[in-house]
């Protein structure tokens, strides 16, 4: 709201980290846009890029939702970004042993559905007990998940995947035939590298399109969740269960809530995942997807929404960015470089940011509740920077 | 000049606990309590280190499930309940040490205590998010004029991490009340306080008591339990020793017998 009315009061009203994080954002996307005209960065691998920071983004919300909201432990991220993409595979794969040829969005209502029903599972026996179950559960559930994905091959062809799998615009109106009809386009802004839009392009938009569409709606909720008072009752638990219930608040009811929704997001991009690489196998389902998602939420700071986004995309940079090193004359395998970078900034962060990169900020009040914008009795940013201890502010 | 159990009538009880009983291996950390909270008293509950205070406390809250006896809130038995129903009728207790919650202002710390609140239901919150506004701004008001009640609403917008272990105490008691509980259970409200904050502590669990709040208090400062509570419940050892006013507790043999360590 205050971006439109007045910009200049926003950017004034920007703590530091989040100005840097405005900054390095804006020259990054400016760099991958030149690098896009003077065609070193494919458009089309560009758009898919961004579908895959969506997609981690989405994980690290449901994540978030669990363990930054909550302080859910769930080690099995990998488990419920699987049984998206399993979920809706089994339904609309051409390949699919059991069902197959369905419309993704029947692919989507039972990946959801599925991954509910997993949520539950796990979360009825765990949630009453202490924390630390829930983290020894999960990351029991998540082997079991990719076991039986792998064994069960009437069910889910096992280590061979299934093939097959139509994007998830296929057979909707308009835009099923959308990337066909499309003209190519061919745009030269620096001479002698031309810029080709085909309909790979049109229809890596259109994944595009899907991931911002998961993406801002799981945004949006979390977000409108996170300042409620429902959100409130979820940082108390986080911070001290037993107030909670000394103040009469069902903190049962409240864990599995949260741990339902982060569930589902993580579901969503699985769901995002098999309609993006049209294919997928139990090897999708290995333990580093996990891994991704906390290094996303720790980075970005938890309990952030918008730390969580910014992780993701961190992670996609790092595990994307670092296969132009293979140009690179590099003395030993740039694969392993990739995890040792993020090795590395883990490290910087748990030692100089330990609350992460952009952590939340503001008081979480119900908006309209504080009485407007800007009343003088609003804590400004930074009201939990102050308390930075190691910070030089 | 002792009174023995059960002999105020105390017809209008708020709490009533009943030969409650609760082991730890072979020990009786509490052990056929028996007493009753009138409504509008301030009931202080003292006894010698271990004689099972706290216990009891968790007890009476739903902490713990007690191996015997029942509580009574309001005339409801809550015995086995779990800790947020007992709270749902009209308990509420606070902890001797107090908690942080991090990441959030005071006011904000605030705003978890009152009860059924519209947005905590997470549907609510899209399919009428006018209802939770209305309810989160009538709450912010209120946080505010208890804040200002306890003069504390200058701390409204610091960090509840970052106030004084006293002034903890007082958002907490001052939480506790947007709760509207029925009976307050405080867990030694001063302990740890500075003499000038637990001076106006009692101020406010008075002037709070005679608005009509009934508290239960646990507190090991005996100079500040006996000016304050009336009547007092004695402790010791899992039971109820003896329960009358604070005149006739401190002239008690038994309860010297009990702080000094020759009644066993």
């Amino acid at each position: 709201m205050s971006l439109l009315d007045d910009p200049k009061a926003a950017f004034a009203d920007l703590s530091r980290p989040e100005g840097w994080v405005l900054g390095v954002s804006v020259a990054f996307v400016l760099f991958l846009f030149v690098a896009m005209l003077t065609g070193a960065l494919g458009p089309t691998y560009f758009l898919f890029l961004v579908g895959l920071a969506g997609m981690y983004a989405l994980l690290s919300f449901g994540l978030n939702a669990q363990w930054g909201f909550t302080g859910l432990i769930n080690f099995s991220v990998a488990a419920f970004f699987g049984i998206g993409a399993y979920g809706t595979a089994l339904m609309t794969a051409s390949g699919s042993p059991i069902a197959g040829g369905f419309s993704p969005l029947v692919g989507l209502a039972v990946a959801l559905v599925v991954a509910l029903a997993l949520a539950l599972l796990i979360g009825i026996p765990t949630l009453r007990l202490r924390a630390d179950y829930l983290a020894i559960a999960s990351l029991g559930l998540a082997e079991v998940v990719r076991l039986i994905v792998l064994n069960e091959r009437w069910l889910t062809n096992g280590s061979a995947g299934l093939r097959g799998i139509p994007g998830f615009f296929d057979g909707w109106p308009v835009l099923s035939t959308f990337p066909e009809a499309m003209p190519g386009l061919r745009l030269e802004v620096i001479p002698g590298s031309p810029v080709i839009l085909e309909t790979a392009f049109w229809q890596a938009s259109l994944n595009v399109l899907l991931v911002l569409a998961f993406a801002g709606a799981a945004y949006f909720v979390l977000r409108r969740a996170h300042r409620s008072p429902w959100g409130r009752v979820l940082r108390t638990i986080r911070s001290d269960e037993d107030l909670a219930r000394a103040l009469g608040k069902n903190t049962y009811s409240f864990k599995m809530q949260s741990f339902v929704l982060g569930s589902l997001i993580m579901a969503l991009a699985g769901v995002f995942y098999a309609h993006l690489n049209l294919y997928v196998g139990p090897g999708d389902l290995d333990p580093i997807t996990t891994f991704y998602a906390w290094v996303a939420v720790i980075l970005g700071g938890s309990g952030s929404n918008r730390g969580a986004l910014f992780g993701g995309i961190v992670i996609v940079t790092i595990r994307e960015g670092t296969r132009f090193l293979n140009d690179v004359a590099l003395p030993i395998d740039p694969a392993p470089l990739r995890l040792l970078l993020i090795g590395v900034v883990i490290v910087a962060v748990m030692r100089y940011r330990p609350q992460g990169v952009l952590p939340p900020q503001r008081e979480l009040i119900w908006p309209s509740a504080v009485g407007g914008g800007g009343t003088p009795e609003t804590p400004d940013s930074g009201v939990r920077e102050r308390k930075g201890g190691d910070d030089d502010e | 000049m002792t009174m023995s159990e059960g002999a105020l009538p105390k017809e209008d009880a708020v709490l009533r606990v009943d030969d409650l009983q609760k082991s730890f291996g072979g020990l009786a950390a509490t052990d056929h309590a028996t007493f009753a909270v009138e409504r509008g008293t301030i009931t202080g509950l003292i006894g010698p280190n271990g004689a099972g205070k706290s216990t009891l406390f968790n007890l009476i809250s739903g902490f713990y499930e007690p191996d015997g006896g029942t509580v009574e809130v309001n005339g409801t038995d809550v015995t086995g309940m779990e800790p947020y129903q007992v709270a749902e009728h009209g308990l509420i207790r606070t902890f001797q040490t107090p908690r942080k919650l991090e990441g959030m202002t005071v006011r904000e710390a605030m705003l978890v205590g009152p009860r059924k609140q519209p947005g905590e239901s997470f549907l609510t919150l899209f399919t009428s998010p006018g209802t939770v506004a209305e309810s989160e701004s009538a709450n912010l008001a209120e946080a505010e004029r208890i804040l200002e009640d306890f003069e504390i609403d200058h701390l409204a917008t610091q960090p509840a991490t970052d106030i004084s272990g006293g002034q903890m105490k007082l958002v907490e008691l001052a939480r506790a009340m947007l709760a509207e509980p029925e009976v307050l259970l405080l867990d030694e409200p001063v302990a740890g306080v500075n003499p000038t904050l637990a001076k106006k502590l009692k101020g406010q669990i008075r002037r709070l008591n005679e608005q009509g709040t009934t508290f239960l208090l646990i507190e090991h400062d005996m100079e500040f339990v006996m000016d304050l509570a009336d009547p007092i419940v004695v402790l010791d050892q899992g039971h109820v020793l003896t329960e009358g006013t604070p005149e006739g507790v401190r002239n008690d043999d038994r309860v010297i017998d009990a702080y000094l360590g020759g009644g066993r």
